[in-house]
């Protein structure tokens, strides 16, 4: 009696198993087969898609994915130029209005057409629903928008801002109106079926944790023949970059996308049928000094901690070489266009460290430490940054100053780089892609990410006239003047660019390398391009 | 009310109060995490309206009490609120992946049982050299750490000896037969880390109760009334000696499913553990407070019918 209890216990456990499983068991039906051939590419990420509308999601994931069916206005270069993507044309017709053109030969998975209704749309919406992704960000002085003929829209602006048009097309997504129309607010729409992309590949199937699967979108005009070389896309997710590349290593996936921890670059160069890729940096890593905490309103403290790090060190040793000086300046040489090269990195220099210490009126005592000690945060999400940070504070230790790194949580970490709780801050921007825009936001008085805290008036002047002139050589001067006083006065201490490494099998080709994590060789014209030799 | 009945009713009640404490304490764990769930979520760059417009959609901009009051009612209703990160609701979020956690746990469970029983039997019943190995593996097996043994298997079995995939749940573009042959394949290291951590105690448990029931006077005399070691072994000491075992996996439950985290997250296995762990990143309360109710309420539930097996098992019980 009681075997044959177990026995049906143990049934029942089988059947309910094996039902859950049943439900999550594609069908050959439901999964749309990629149209008339062409390979399979497994792309390794470390994180899920959180969000499948492109006006919310943040994460890299989201952003990689939701590319690939929402077109940006505008690519951008490896020098951070802007270059036409949807948008053929751009430009401003006066101060207050600004256009795009729009290819014509565009269309959603659905047949619909894709316009300059759809991107009026887009841009009214994110500005009246407020959603939390970086477009809304773009859009601070950006009234309304209206499609003035299928491939014309307009752009009406509350005050003269040269930033509107570059950055909106660079950082936002063109969605479907008669698809996110009918949701109501574009801030809370999930979006998270049914698909309708345009190109060059379209989400068919979620299994959350596990893989992302998109289906192949023809005509895409970035393609060769107006069709994606491969049929397939699948986004594959693991726990970290270690766990990527074994699965790399072991053919589970043809490529990682994501940026390889510097020590891992060469290995893997060297490995048997591995291709590394370098891709440009767009980014910097930085310490903003808070200047709303005593010394740090001091220039000349701030000026002997800049002459208390060995730059060259961290990036030979933490970095394997992996990056470029930016010249102490907010505009790294990779902005080819604005960059200034007679502004010098300031040298490692303990004495003049102390000099500049004892000029500011403080006196060493016997084993030569100066009575200052400051408190600089840092993320242990970032492996980089964690391993330099111990240097900054052995550095510091030789001019005798006392730098406590203190190591956070993320959220702990965004918690008090919000709350303006540190001393030193110590990070890095992913895409600093437009001066005058960044400098808008990192070192205007309410910038959103002005982590130095700084407030001077000629530094304001110099970034809002910068942000407000469609002049191109006047934003140059405006913006390079802009970076002298930063550097001068240590307004922020830009470390480094570093350059980022991705890997794929070497039986892959026809990647198109574009700067930063976010594109990398991800990019839809690099994946619409794409090809396997096997 | 026969004693079983009441027996059974104190237990439930038990559990609901049980449920309820869980609840609350992880409502409140989670509110006193550091940071907010706007910065967390949204772009880092975003507007100080915007973030104050998300606190508020969020409802987290409202006092403790009354987030809390809300979160009972919409609890009470089984509605486990919307994902802040996702925008979907929790039930959705969370019923994608709960499949893949039971059957980790569950295919875990019965493998440490089937190895379990019989290694145990065999430490007990040959004293000497098996015994001697069975303890020391036990042992060994007890202060292995799911990540190290996740590693050392992912780089053994998967990398150099490409037995079995890294991570994953199953391959994509696979379907009928091929796919839960897939999923197998997928199940088989997570699997073996979650056995492995936790067989060592399983084992011992029973050894040293078998060795205990072997000496009781029941198997003396069933010895001197001609029974063989066998059947002695087999068909009464093992049975009583099953007794502490069976409280053991109700109480192993728990560490089985926080085992689970750890290993969904290093093989990338797509269940509610590595669900937890990217809610944790994003601090997204409603999906780690339904996954934390989901998940207590499975071990209070694995706990409730332990209890009552044992009722079964045991008239003693019943009447303590």
């Amino acid at each position: 009696m009681r075997r044959r209890a177990g026995l049906m216990a143990g049934t029942a456990a089988v059947t309910v198993l094996t039902g859950a499983l049943g439900a999550c068991a594609p069908s050959k039906k439901a999964a749309e087969s990629g149209s008339g051939g062409g390979a399979e590419l497994r792309i390794a990420t470390t994180t899920d898609v959180v969000n499948f509308n492109p006006l919310i999601g943040n994460s890299r994931t989201d952003y990689w994915l939701t590319n690939l069916m929402y077109p940006h206005l505008l690519t951008v270069g490896n020098d951070g130029s802007k270059r036409p993507s949807l948008a053929t044309k751009w430009g401003y017709t006066n101060p207050t209005t600004g256009f795009y053109e729009i290819r014509g030969d565009m269309k959603w998975s659905d047949g619909t057409p894709l316009t300059a209704s759809d991107v009026a749309y887009t841009l009214n919406a994110v500005k009246k629903d407020k959603p939390s992704g970086t477009l809304y960000g773009q859009l601070a002085n950006f009234s309304s928008a209206k499609a003035v003929s299928p491939t014309r829209v307009e752009l009406k602006l509350s005050k003269p801002d040269a930033t509107v048009i570059p950055e909106v097309g660079f950082w936002g997504n063109v969605v479907p109106e008669h698809v996110f129309g009918k949701a109501g607010s574009v801030a809370k729409f999930a979006n998270n079926a049914n698909w309708v992309s345009a190109g060059p590949f379209r989400l068919t199937k979620v299994a959350k944790g596990q893989s992302y699967t998109l289906e192949r979108v023809t005509p895409y005009p970035f393609a060769p023949g107006g069709r994606p070389t491969v049929s397939r896309i699948v986004y594959k997710v693991y726990p970290d970059v270690n766990t990527e590349i074994l699965a790399l290593k072991n053919g589970d996936v043809d490529a990682i996308a994501n940026a390889l921890p510097p020590a891992q670059v060469q290995p893997l160069k060297k490995a048997a049928g591995i291709t590394v890729e370098e891709v440009p940096g767009l980014g910097y890593a930085h310490l903003a000094y808070n200047m709303d905490k005593k010394p740090l309103d001091n220039v000349k403290v701030r000026q002997a901690l800049s002459h208390a790090v060995d730059y060259d060190a961290i990036r030979k040793v933490v970095l394997q070489g992996q990056a470029v000086s930016t010249g102490s300046s907010p505009i790294m040489p990779v902005l080819k266009q604005f960059h200034d090269p007679s502004l010098q990195e300031y040298t490692f220099d303990p004495a003049m460290a102390r000099k500049l210490l004892q000029d500011a009126g403080y006196t060493a005592d016997g084993s030569g430490k100066f009575p200052l000690s400051f408190r600089m945060i840092y993320s242990l999400q970032d492996p980089v940054t964690a391993q330099w940070a111990t240097l900054v504070r052995d550095d510091a230790a030789k001019a005798g100053i006392t730098i406590k790194p203190q190591g956070l949580e993320r959220n702990t970490y965004l918690a008090k780089t919000d709350a303006g709780d540190y001393d030193i801050y110590a990070g890095n921007f992913a895409i600093m892609d437009d001066p005058a825009t960044n400098m808008t936001l990192t070192y205007l008085p309410k910038g959103i990410i002005n982590y130095s805290h700084v407030d001077a008036s000629d530094l304001s002047t110099l970034v809002t006239k910068a942000q407000a002139t469609t002049d191109v050589n006047e934003q140059k001067k405006l913006v390079q003047a802009a970076a002298k006083l930063v550097h001068d006065q240590v307004y922020d201490n830009v470390m480094y660019t570093q350059n980022l490494y991705v890997a794929h099998r070497s039986n892959w080709t026809g990647f198109v390398v574009k700067p930063s994590e976010l594109l990398s060789i991800v990019d839809p014209q690099s994946l619409a391009n794409v090809k396997s030799s096997s | 009310m026969p004693p079983l009945a009441r027996f059974a009713l104190r237990r439930v009640l038990r559990g609901v109060v049980t449920i309820w404490f869980a609840v609350t304490v992880t409502f409140l764990m989670l509110r006193l995490l550091p940071g907010d769930p706007a910065l967390a979520v949204a772009n880092p760059n975003m507007t100080r309206e915007t973030r104050q417009a998300l606190l508020h959609q969020y409802g987290l901009d409202q006092s403790l009490a009354v987030q809390y009051g809300k979160y009972l009612w919409q609890l009470l209703h089984g509605n486990l609120g919307v994902s802040f990160s996702q925008s979907v609701p929790v039930t959705t979020a969370l019923m994608d992946r709960l499949p893949w956690t039971l059957l980790l746990t569950l295919s875990a469970l019965v493998v440490t049982i089937v190895i379990g029983v019989p290694l145990g039997v065999l430490a007990a019943s040959r004293r000497g050299f098996w015994d001697r190995a069975v303890q020391l593996s036990g042992v060994v097996g007890q202060s292995l750490f799911v990540p190290s043994i996740g590693i050392f298997l992912l780089y053994l079995l998967g990398l150099k000896l490409r037995w079995f995939p890294i991570g994953g749940a199953y391959t994509e573009n696979t379907y009928g037969i091929a796919w839960y042959g897939s999923v197998l394949r997928h199940l088989v290291l997570p699997c073996l880390s979650l056995v492995l951590v936790q067989l060592g105690s399983y084992v011992l448990t029973l050894r040293s109760t078998l060795i205990d029931a072997l000496g009781e006077d029941y198997c003396t005399l069933a010895r001197a009334n001609g029974l063989g070691e066998r059947k002695v072994l087999w068909k009464h000491a093992l049975r009583n000696a099953l007794l502490p075992t069976t409280t053991l996996v109700g109480l192993q439950l728990g560490f089985v499913v926080g085992g689970a985290v750890l290993t969904e997250t290093i093989y990338a296995y797509p269940g509610i553990g590595r669900g937890i762990y990217e809610a944790v990143t994003q601090l997204d309360f409603p999906v780690l407070q339904g996954a934390f109710v989901l998940l207590s309420a499975t071990v209070i539930v694995a706990n409730l019918l332990t209890d009552l097996a044992y009722g079964l098992l045991d008239p003693r019980v019943r009447t303590a």
